[in-house]
C-alpha cells in the first residue's frame, strides 16, 4: 500500500535519509523512532509528497509520488489524514470550522447540518463532545492535539499520520493521547503511522517498530523483537526510556515495562 | 540567527525563480477556478477598512502641504491661482495612487505576509496541502481579488481627500478663491486621469498582494523570519509600486 525503496534526501551537505526501504501493511500501526533530527518527520513528509526524495521511490496507493501529476498528488492525499505536531489548527476558525474543514472542501454535497453531525460524531471520538463553537486559540496542548487528530479522520481516510503525537505534553495527558490512538485503532481499523521519540507510547501503541538513525533504519520489527535487537544505538535510545529485560522475554508481558519518565 | 543565515545564502536570481515559480502555480490556479466563496468580500473588507483611517489622515495633509508648496513656487512666478491645477494635476495623477498604495502595503501588505509567515512556520500551509487544499488557491486567490477590488475605492478617497484638504487650506488660510480653485483643478484633469489612477491603483494592488503573499511563503522558521518576510513583503511592494508609478507616467503622460 506504501512503500519507500531506497529513499535518499539530502538537504544541502546535510544527509537525512541515506537508503531507506520500507513498507507499511495496511490496517497496522508503524511507528518510527528516532532522536531528534534524525528525519523522521522527513519521512512522514515523503508519504504525502510534501517533500521529494532526491533518489529511489516512494509508492503511494500505487502512486510513484516523484512522477505523479499535482492532480494524482492531491487524489492520493485525501486518502490521508495527518496530525501534526501543533495540530496546526487555524486559529481564525472555531474548532467545529477546523474539524469540518476537508469536508467543506472535498464532500461539498453534505448540508451544513451533516457536516456539523459529522463533527459532534468526531468530537465524541476524541472525548470532546460540546467544543464545536470553542475559540481553537484558547484550547490547551492536549486539546489542540485532538482537535487535530479529529480533522485528521472525519473524511474517513486509510491512513492516519501522526507527527510526534506526544512532542510538548506532559506525562498524564500524553498517556492519554497514547490511549486515544490505541482505541482508535481498534475502532477505525485503520493503517496508523506514528512518528515519535516517545518509546513508551509507540510500544503501546504500535504493531512495527522502525528506528531511523543517521539516516538509515537500524532497526525494524514488532515491539517484542526490538527490545532484545542487540543494536547499540537501539539499546542506548530504548534503555534511557524503558526499563529494558535483561534476556528473551515473553511478547505478552511488554505491558508492563516500566516508565522511566 | 538562521533565519538572516538562510535568507543571505538565497541569490537575487534564485529569489526571482521561486517568484516566478510562486507566480506560475498561483496563476494556474486562479485560472483554474474561483476564490473560496465567502472570502473575497471578506478580503476587500479588510483592506479598504483597515487602511483606510490612517491613509485618509496621510491624504489630507499631503493635500495641506501640497497647497502650501504649490502657493509658495507659484507665488514667485504670479501665479498663485494655480494652486488647483497643481494639486488637481499631481494628486490625480500621481500621489492619490501611491500614497494609497503606501498605506495598504504598509498595513494590508505586511498583514497579509506575517500571517502567511505563521502559517507556513506553524505547518498550517503543510495542513492545506496534506488536506489536499491548494495553498496558493485557498490563500492568494481571495486576497489578490479583494485588494483589486479595494484598491480603486481606496484610491479615489484618498486622491478626494487630497484635493479637498489642498481646497480647504487655499481658501481659508491663503485666500484664495475657491471658484478658481475648482476651475482650475477640473481643466487640469480629464477622465482620463482618474482612469489611469484606478488603473494604477489596480496595479499596486496586485503587486502588494503577490509580493506579500510570497514572502509569507518562503518565510524563514521562528519569529524572526516572520519578521524578516514581513519586512521584505514591505520594502519590495513599496519600491516595486513607486518604480511602476514611474514606468506608467513616463508611458502616459
Amino acid at each position: 500500500m506504501l512503500r519507500l525503496t531506497d529513499v535518499h534526501k539530502a538537504f544541502g551537505d546535510l544527509v537525512v535519509l541515506d537508503g531507506v526501504s520500507l513498507e507499511f501493511n495496511a490496517g497496522q500501526t508503524t511507528a518510527i523512532i528516532g532522536p531528534s533530527g534524525t528525519g523522521k518527520s522527513v519521512l512522514l513528509k515523503h508519504l504525502v509528497g510534501l517533500i521529494h526524495a532526491d533518489a529511489g521511490t516512494v509508492e503511494c496507493f500505487g502512486v510513484d509520488m516523484a512522477s505523479a501529476s499535482e492532480r494524482e498528488i492531491y487524489s492520493v492525499r485525501r486518502r490521508f489524514g495527518m496530525l501534526f505536531q501543533d495540530g496546526a489548527l487555524f486559529d481564525s476558525m472555531s474548532v467545529g470550522e477546523n474539524i469540518a474543514f476537508p469536508l467543506v472542501h472535498h464532500e461539498k454535497k453534505l448540508s451544513a447540518a451533516q457536516r456539523m453531525e459529522r463533527v459532534e460524531q468526531v468530537l465524541e471520538e476524541v472525548e470532546l463532545p460540546g467544543f464545536a463553537d470553542r475559540d481553537t486559540a484558547a484550547l490547551s496542548g492536549g486539546q489542540r492535539k485532538r482537535v487535530g487528530l479529529a480533522r485528521a479522520i472525519i473524511h474517513r481516510p486509510e491512513v492516519v499520520l501522526f507527527d510526534e503525537p506526544n512532542s510538548g505534553l506532559d506525562p498524564m495527558t500524553s498517556d492519554a493521547i497514547d490511549a486515544l490512538i490505541l482505541r482508535m485503532k481498534e475502532r477505525l481499523g485503520v493503517t496508523f503511522i506514528v512518528i515519535s521519540h516517545d518509546i513508551v507510547g509507540v510500544m503501546n501503541v504500535a504493531d512495527q517498530v522502525g528506528m531511523l538513525h543517521g539516516g538509515h533504519l537500524i532497526a525494524y520489527g514488532p515491539p517484542s523483537e526490538l527490545v532484545h535487537n542487540p543494536h547499540p544505538m537501539l539499546r542506548r535510545f530504548l534503555g534511557r526510556n524503558l526499563a529494558l529485560p535483561k534476556g528473551p522475554q515473553d511478547p505478552t508481558t511488554l505491558p508492563s515495562l516500566k516508565l522511566q519518565r | 540567527m538562521n533565519a538572516s543565515k538562510n535568507t543571505a545564502r538565497i541569490t537575487p536570481m534564485a529569489s526571482l525563480g521561486r517568484f516566478g515559480l510562486f507566480m506560475l502555480r498561483f496563476a494556474r490556479e486562479a485560472i483554474r477556478r474561483p476564490p473560496p466563496p465567502g472570502r473575497t468580500l471578506a478580503e476587500a473588507y479588510a483592506v479598504g477598512v483597515a487602511a483606510l483611517p490612517i491613509l485618509l489622515i496621510i491624504a489630507a495633509f499631503v493635500g495641506t502641504n501640497l497647497a502650501i508648496q504649490g502657493y509658495t513656487a507659484f507665488q514667485l512666478i504670479g501665479g498663485q491661482r494655480m494652486v488647483g491645477l497643481f494639486v488637481a494635476l499631481t494628486g490625480v495623477r500621481e500621489f492619490g495612487p501611491i500614497i494609497a498604495a503606501s498605506m495598504v502595503a504598509a498595513k494590508s501588505g505586511t498583514e497579509m505576509a506575517s500571517q502567511i509567515a505563521v502559517m507556513r512556520i506553524r505547518d498550517q500551509i503543510d495542513a492545506l496541502e496534506v488536506m489536499a487544499v491548494q495553498p496558493h488557491w485557498y490563500l492568494v486567490t481571495p486576497r489578490l481579488l479583494g485588494i483589486l477590488i479595494a484598491m480603486p475605492a481606496v484610491t479615489t478617497l484618498s486622491t478626494f481627500t487630497m484635493v479637498s484638504a489642498a481646497y480647504l487650506v487655499s481658501v481659508y488660510q491663503l485666500d484664495l478663491s475657491g471658484a478658481t480653485f475648482m476651475e482650475f483643478a477640473l481643466s487640469a484633469t480629464s477622465p482620463v486621469d482618474l482612469l489611469v489612477s484606478n488603473v494604477k491603483a489596480i496595479l499596486f494592488g496586485a503587486v502588494i498582494c503577490l509580493v506579500s503573499c510570497y514572502n509569507g511563503f518562503v518565510s524563514d522558521p521562528g519569529p524572526e523570519g516572520v519578521g524578516a518576510s514581513t519586512n521584505r513583503a514591505v520594502v519590495l511592494s513599496a519600491v516595486s509600486c513607486v518604480l511602476l508609478n514611474y514606468l506608467i507616467s513616463e508611458a502616459i503622460y
